[in-house]
């Protein structure tokens, strides 16, 4: 872990002329390039550092200094943090109750999809991959429409009303579930389309021995092909939870108008410009709130997200 | 244990309105523990009809069957037949002892104890009982190779299928586990067939032989039959290192005529090529006599082209002559080989006397190939094979 501490040079002089000759020697194009690229990091980081810097001023002191500044002194407050939190602790239980599933359920039908289109052998499964294929090409904004007359036809909170009087059951419920199959069917083709490509990788003999070892379709899938898949699901769980998490659109068109009880996080942050004066410091410890969650995720599976892209097994 | 018969099997896939045949009528009846070499060049369609068996492949025509039951559209799940694969094709994920016991979890209701005790046994007595609790990742290829037999022995299938399971070995380790595969074979009794490309294995291996070239089965038989009495000519040239010497003659005269040499038939061999005129000689190089000075009727006078020494043996390359001229303008000329023992020294341009015994010659029909006469065989020489 620890790298070799620097070794003392007993020769100072040398190291120094070392240093002095390289810098010299320093092409100027090489210069100029790290300049670049340093001031890209800058310019990319400069609205995060500033958001949050923002999030732990006072509006007082967001109005008086320059927002990229720290804090200082009695400008300091975690307020805007505790409001984004009260504010959105309702979307963010929303959230996670739509995107964990949503992105359980999509990744693994799409394994599942992939495995009996692409390990086993039958007829049609061309004309089956290429309509997986062409699902990914559809645009959102061509399914908005159908998709709000769908929800208004289906009525989920009816059709399930025996549900609602459960404990720990609500009547905005039917709305996460509208917004959950809707985010799975449009996921299964991208997630089909990854595992995919990722059993087409897997020894064809392999899969053969286990049919020789007496081992059902489902067998081979559950023993062999789940097992191999985790690099993968790593990268499909990421992706998707990303995306769904992030998604204002569907939440949009689906959910009644204002999102009501069922907001997720990405409409619950939209609600927090609200009123007449604007309060920037509340509204960017929202937007740190409710990217968090997929923050986490990253850090927690970043590993195996690597592995799974670099194709590893 | 059962015999297994192939019964017509043949092979068939449609390509843009066409059919390619890749195995065509494969008739063969393997006795129960007989062990049995599928051998050919690349492509002869020797890994399909092992596939068929297996039931990884559907058969187009014919039937397979498997101690009187006809399996040939059984799934592979239910045929009771344990698969060897080329690249052995262990499950990564899992230890040696989960590979070895997938497939009695899977295939049959024995209790856990009882598949904890065999999957002991069968390690133990491939030698891999250190070894039960790594992954497949962790082992050697020989390690590997060992994991991927006793997967197949574990189960104590009907049929044990092995398609070139050596060629991953490096050369020693491969013919180390040629003997031990071979012992194992023997012990257990079990019905196996081998697909191999390496006329070694076959010759060294099997208890018969079945060479395929383009998909047909070329001849059944015996290593030593196949030797020695191949059907055709090329059963004759593939089996054999280095290879049957070929050449294209004509019968006249009672003679066989090639470009370079007359050959003088007796009266014996000229009543079995009789009918026929356009025809091929063949002889094996350890048949031919290198002798210093002869003027028989069977000896030519020839020069050595190229020496490869081999230790044991020497293989002479060597040109027809007249061959001063040949030898001499390096024209392009055909040679042909003969071994000779690898303490006898023979350099290159030196001229020999190559006598090429009546007794051992072959002669094949030109146009199909077909062996009109075979070599001579002393019966009594010829060891039987062990079955």
């Amino acid at each position: 872990m620890s790298s070799p501490p620097a070794s003392p040079n007993p020769d100072d002089h040398t190291r120094r002329e070392r240093i002095e000759q390289t810098i010299r020697d320093a092409d100027r194009t090489r210069v100029a390039l790290y300049a670049i690229l340093l001031g890209l990091v800058g310019f990319y980081l400069a609205p995060l550092e500033a958001g949050l810097m923002t999030a732990f001023k006072t509006t007082d002191a967001f109005n008086r200094t320059v927002p990229f500044l720290p804090p200082v002194a009695d400008g300091f407050t975690f307020e805007p943090w505790e409001i984004a939190f009260s504010e959105m602790s309702n979307a963010l239980v929303n959230s996670l109750l739509l995107a964990v599933p949503a992105t359980v359920l999509s990744a693994g039908l799409g394994s599942i999809a992939a495995y009996g289109l692409t390990t086993i052998d039958w007829k049609y499964q061309t004309a089956l991959v290429a309509l997986f294929v062409a699902g990914i090409f559809i645009p959102y904004q061509a399914v908005l429409v159908p998709l709000s007359r769908l929800y208004a036809i289906v009525n989920t909170q009816e059709l399930l009303s025996f549900l609602w009087g459960l404990p720990m059951m609500h009547e905005h419920y039917a709305s996460i579930i509208n917004l959950i199959v809707t985010h799975v069917a449009y996921g299964i083709p991208i997630t089909f389309l990854l595992f995919r490509s990722y059993y087409q990788t897997l020894s064809d003999e392999m899969i053969e021995a286990a049919r020789l070892d007496g081992a059902s379709v489902f067998s081979i899938y559950r023993n062999i092909v789940l097992p191999l898949s985790r690099p993968i699901f790593a990268v499909t769980l990421i992706y998707q939870f990303t995306q769904i998490w992030n998604d204002l659109l569907f939440a949009l068109v689906i959910l009644p108008s204002g999102g009501g009880a069922a907001a997720p996080v990405t409409i619950a942050l939209n609600s927090l410009t609200g009123g007449i004066v604007e309060s920037f410091n509340t509204q960017m410890a929202g937007a740190f709130v409710a990217a968090l969650p997929t923050l986490l995720v990253y850090v927690l599976f970043g590993e195996q997200f690597a592995k799974g892209v670099a194709g590893e097994t | 244990m059962a015999e297994l018969t192939l019964d017509g099997v043949t092979k068939w896939f449609e390509d843009d309105g066409g059919r390619i045949v890749a195995v065509d009528d494969a008739r063969v009846e393997i006795e129960d523990g007989e062990f049995l070499v599928l051998v050919g060049p690349s492509g002869c369609g020797k890994s399909t009809t092992l596939r068929m068996i297996a039931g990884l492949e559907t058969v187009s025509d014919g039937d397979i069957r498997l101690g009187g039951r006809t399996i040939t559209d059984e799934p592979p799940t239910t045929r009771d037949i344990a698969m060897v694969f080329q690249s052995y094709a262990l499950y990564p994920h899992m230890t040696v002892r989960e590979n070895m016991s997938f497939g009695l979890e899977e295939s049959t209701d024995m209790p856990d104890d009882e598949i904890r005790s065999r999957v002991e046994e069968t390690a133990a007595m491939m030698g891999i009982e250190d070894l039960l609790d790594r992954k497949p990742g962790e082992l050697s290829g020989g390690q590997q190779q060992r994991v991927a037999l006793g997967r197949a022995i574990v189960r104590d299938p009907e049929v044990f299928l092995m398609d070139e399971p050596l060629s991953n070995l490096d050369a020693k380790l491969r013919s180390q586990m040629r003997t031990e595969l071979q012992r194992l074979q023997e012990d257990l009794g079990v019905t196996t067939v081998y697909v191999t490309h390496d006329q070694t294995e076959a010759m060294t291996m099997g208890d018969r032989i079945a060479i395929l070239n383009d998909g047909k089965l070329q001849q059944v038989g015996t290593p030593l039959e196949c030797y020695h009495e191949p059907r055709n000519v090329f059963v004759a040239g593939f089996i054999g290192e280095p290879s049957m010497n070929f050449f294209d003659v004509d019968l006249r005269n009672g003679s066989l005529v090639a470009e370079e040499f007359e050959y003088l038939l007796s009266d014996e061999t000229l009543a079995d090529v009789e009918g026929h005129d356009r025809l091929v000689l063949g002889i094996r190089p350890e048949d031919i006599e290198l002798v210093g000075e002869g003027e028989g009727r069977h000896d030519f006078r020839t020069a050595v082209d190229v020496v490869e020494p081999m230790g044991d043996e020497n293989n002479v390359y060597l040109t027809f002559a007249d061959a001063d001229r040949a030898v001499a303008t390096d024209e392009e000329t055909e040679t042909f080989v003969a071994t000779v023992s690898g303490l006898r020294s023979v350099e290159s341009g030196q001229k020999v006397v190559a006598r090429i015994p009546e007794e051992a010659i072959h002669v094949f029909d030109r146009e199909t190939g077909e062996a009109l006469h075979n070599r001579k065989l002393d019966r009594t020489e010829v060891p039987q094979p062990n079955i």
